[in-house]
C-alpha cells in the first residue's frame, strides 16, 4: 500500500516535470492571428490595386499591416518569456518579410514588377518561411502550407492570366486564412487544457 | 544490491520542481508568468524561487520596463545539472527498487 502510494507519488512528479516543460516551450505558437491578418491584408491590397488602380494600394496596405502585427505582437508577448524557439521563427519572419519589403518595393519602383514575378517571388518567400518554421514546430500542417506555396511558384513561373490569380487568391485563403483559424483554434483549446495543469503545482 | 538514489530536497518540493521545470524551457521567464502558469500565491512564489536562488539553482534580475518593475528568473548551469540529476533518480527509483 506503501510502496504503491509512492510510487504514484514519484509518477506524479515526472507528470509533473514533463507537463510543465511542454508548456514552458509552447509559447510559439500563438501566432495564429498574424496570418489572418496578413492574410487579409493581400485581399485588401489585391481589391485597392484591382479596382482602385492605386500605386498607394500594396505599399500602404503592407506597412499599415506590418505596423498592426508589431504593436499586437508587442502587447501580447507582454509578461511571456523569451524563448529559443520563438527567437528563432520569430527571426525566420521578419527576415522574409524585410526580403520581400525590399525585393517588391525596388521591382515596382524600377518598373520591373509582374504578376509572375511577383507570385513566385511570394509563394519561394511564404514557402521557405512555413517550412522552416513547420520543421522547428514539428508541424506537419504548417509543412502543407509550404507546399501549397512551392506549387504557386512553379505554377507562377508557367501559369498564365485568370488561373494564376486564381491560384494565388486560393493558395493566400487556405495558407493564411483557414491555416490562421486553425492555429487560432488549436491555441485556445491548448488554453483550456491548461487550466487543468494550474494548480498541479500546488496540489 | 545497489544502492538506491537520493531525491534533491531543494528540488522535490512540487511548487520547486515546476518552477525548476518551467525555467528549463525559456532562455528567462518574468515573475507574473511563472505566477500564472504554476498558479501560485505571491508570497508562497516568492518563498520557493528565493531557496531556489539560495541553492544556485536560479539567478534573479530586477528591472523596470516603462517605469514598471520586472522581476527576470533564469535557470543557472547548476539548475539544470541538478534537475537532470533528479529526473534520473526518479526514473531509477520508478525502474525497479520501489517495486522490487
Amino acid at each position: 500500500m506503501a510502496e504503491n502510494f509512492e510510487r504514484q507519488e514519484l509518477n506524479d512528479r515526472l507528470s509533473l516535470i514533463e507537463s510543465m516543460i511542454a508548456e514552458g516551450r509552447r509559447t510559439t505558437e500563438s501566432w495564429g492571428w498574424t496570418f489572418v491578418l496578413w492574410g487579409v491584408a493581400y485581399y485588401i491590397a489585391i481589391a485597392w490595386a484591382t479596382v482602385g488602380h492605386s500605386y498607394w494600394a500594396w505599399p500602404v496596405t503592407m506597412i499599415a499591416a506590418c505596423v498592426a502585427t508589431v504593436v499586437v505582437s508587442a502587447v501580447k508577448s507582454r509578461n511571456r518569456p523569451r524563448t529559443k524557439m520563438r527567437h528563432a521563427i520569430g527571426s525566420i519572419w521578419a527576415a522574409a518579410g524585410i526580403s520581400m519589403f525590399l525585393l517588391f518595393m525596388s521591382l515596382g519602383i524600377s518598373g520591373r514588377l509582374d504578376q509572375h514575378i511577383m507570385m513566385a517571388a511570394v509563394g519561394a518567400m511564404l514557402g521557405t518561411a512555413n517550412a522552416a518554421s513547420s520543421m522547428i514546430l514539428k508541424w506537419k500542417m504548417q509543412f502543407a502550407c509550404a507546399l501549397v506555396w512551392w506549387a504557386l511558384t512553379v505554377f507562377a513561373c508557367f501559369g498564365k492570366g485568370n488561373a494564376l490569380t486564381i491560384a494565388f487568391l486560393a493558395a493566400l485563403f487556405f495558407c493564411q486564412i483557414v491555416f490562421g483559424i486553425y492555429a487560432m483554434i488549436c491555441d485556445a483549446r491548448r488554453r483550456r487544457m491548461q487550466g487543468g495543469i494550474q494548480g498541479a503545482a500546488n496540489a | 544490491m545497489p544502492e538506491l538514489p537520493e531525491l534533491n530536497p531543494v528540488i522535490h518540493g512540487k511548487l520547486r520542481l515546476a518552477l525548476l521545470s518551467l525555467l528549463v524551457g525559456v532562455e528567462e521567464a518574468e515573475f507574473t508568468w511563472l505566477r500564472t502558469k504554476t498558479g501560485s500565491t505571491d508570497g508562497n512564489l516568492g518563498a520557493q524561487l528565493q531557496k531556489l536562488e539560495e541553492a544556485g539553482y536560479v539567478t534573479v534580475e530586477k528591472r523596470f520596463v516603462q517605469r514598471k518593475p520586472q522581476t527576470l528568473y533564469r535557470m543557472t548551469e547548476a539548475g539544470r545539472t541538478a534537475l537532470s540529476e533528479y529526473v534520473q533518480a526518479l526514473k531509477e527509483l520508478l525502474g525497479g527498487a520501489i517495486g522490487a
